[in-house]
């Protein structure tokens, strides 16, 4: 267990008048606060850190204690008998912010050996509000073709949810009150759940939008025809039209993936055509492209 | 009128030690919506959240009703281009260009 410098943390210095704390503290709050940072772990540790150094510094007591051991705080069970005499807190401490992204009672090893706790008789009644819980969630893309309803195990309670078809790898959705509980009555946290999206599929994703490379033979890109090609639900038929280049694309309206939270809505599927030279040629295909090749230029003089 | 997902106003000014005119100017900024039914003003439950961090705002890092406005239009913003970093990272990843 370190040595928590609190005068560092606030940015003040030893000499600092408890109006300077306060002014020190309520600068860093508005950066660090939770509810300005979310999802952001290191602005919360960072305001985990400023509120325990508020509750310290703005504490006449505890900035007492905290000077006269400082490093020496091992030792600050004594100054703590001595002490207890003195019953309950004299003072009230300063403001101290319960974020609601901040379960409160979170304070560093450092802290509690020193301070016994963060709640003195007047913090007991305050209501906290329950930590907020993070859940990555893995699947792959053809789970999130269709609308899902799963049955998750978070803090040993099962939680049944429904998620909509479309979700995005990387998206972030919040459960209402599924993170801890609160505390004193305090309401209960929220669980935010990450999706880590694998695509099992020949298919490449844009959004509600799909792409997909398809081979087509040197013959039906000249002549055109018909080919069967694979949507996300099924194969359709298309048409080729004759002279069909490399890299050419189409687009098949609708066939995409579903476009999130939008029932019945989906993206655009879009067919680029890779056009598949013959290999292990026969004589007899060599002349013919040797004679294709002398009528094309024979044309073109 | 459903109130089951309904909660009352005086119910929250008195959770959370606030005046009623500090709903009523949420109101005002077109931040949260409130019901009337019965002459009592009742705040949907889908916007409790959001009206419990615009109390911790005001009350905890003492913004005033225009900054909390202010915060909200840039948190808004923010998740927007944090979603479209995501989409671009994603489409980069799917057509393997780093």
């Amino acid at each position: 267990m370190e040595f928590i410098d609190y005068y560092k943390i606030l940015d003040i210095t030893k000499s600092a008048s408890q109006n300077d704390i306060k002014k020190a503290y309520r600068k860093l709050a508005r950066k660090y606060h939770p509810d300005l940072n979310p999802n952001n772990k290191e602005a919360e540790k960072k305001f985990k850190e400023i509120n325990e150094a508020n509750e310290v510094l703005s504490d006449p007591e505890k900035r007492k204690k905290y000077d006269k051991y400082g490093k020496d705080w091992k030792h600050a069970e004594a100054f703590e008998q001595a002490n207890q005499q003195q019953g309950q807190r004299q003072s009230q401490t300063g403001q101290r912010y319960q974020s609601g992204e901040y379960a409160g009672e979170d304070f560093s090893d450092f802290f509690e050996s020193m301070f016994g706790g963060a709640s003195g008789a007047g913090y007991r009644q305050a209501k906290f509000r329950g930590q907020d819980l993070q859940a990555e969630l893995h699947l792959k893309l053809s789970d999130v073709y269709k609308t899902q309803k799963q049955t998750l195990t978070i803090n040993g309670k099962n939680i049944r949810l429904t998620f909509p078809a479309g979700i995005e790898n990387g998206q972030v959705i919040k459960i209402n009150g599924h993170g801890t509980a609160g505390v004193n009555g305090g309401p209960n946290g929220d669980l935010y759940i990450t999706f880590s999206i694998k695509n099992d599929t020949k298919f490449k994703r844009d959004g509600s939008n799909l792409h997909l490379t398809v081979d087509l033979d040197v013959y039906t890109a000249l002549l055109g025809g018909e080919i069967l090609v694979d949507t996300f639900d099924g194969k359709v038929k298309l048409k080729v039209a004759p002279e069909t280049q490399p890299g050419t694309k189409v687009k098949l309206k609708g066939k995409g993936f579903p476009v999130y939270k939008k029932e019945n809505s989906f993206g655009d599927l879009y067919i680029t055509y890779q056009i598949k030279l013959p290999t292990n040629l026969s004589q007899e295909e060599k002349d013919l492209v040797v004679k294709l090749k002398k009528i094309r230029e024979n044309g073109k003089s | 009128m459903e109130k089951a997902s309904l909660i009352r106003v005086e119910h929250i000014c008195e959770c959370h030690h606030i005046e009623i005119s500090f709903i009523n100017s949420l109101v005002d900024f077109g931040l949260i919506e409130v019901i009337i039914s019965e002459n009592d003003q009742y705040i949907p439950e889908y916007q409790l959240n959001d009206v419990e961090k615009m109390i911790r705002l005001h009350h905890e890092l003492n913004i005033n009703i225009e900054g909390i406005d202010t915060i909200y239009n840039l948190l808004k913003r923010i998740t927007y281009l944090e979603e479209e970093l995501n989409s671009a990272k994603n489409k980069l990843k799917e057509f393997d260009i780093e």
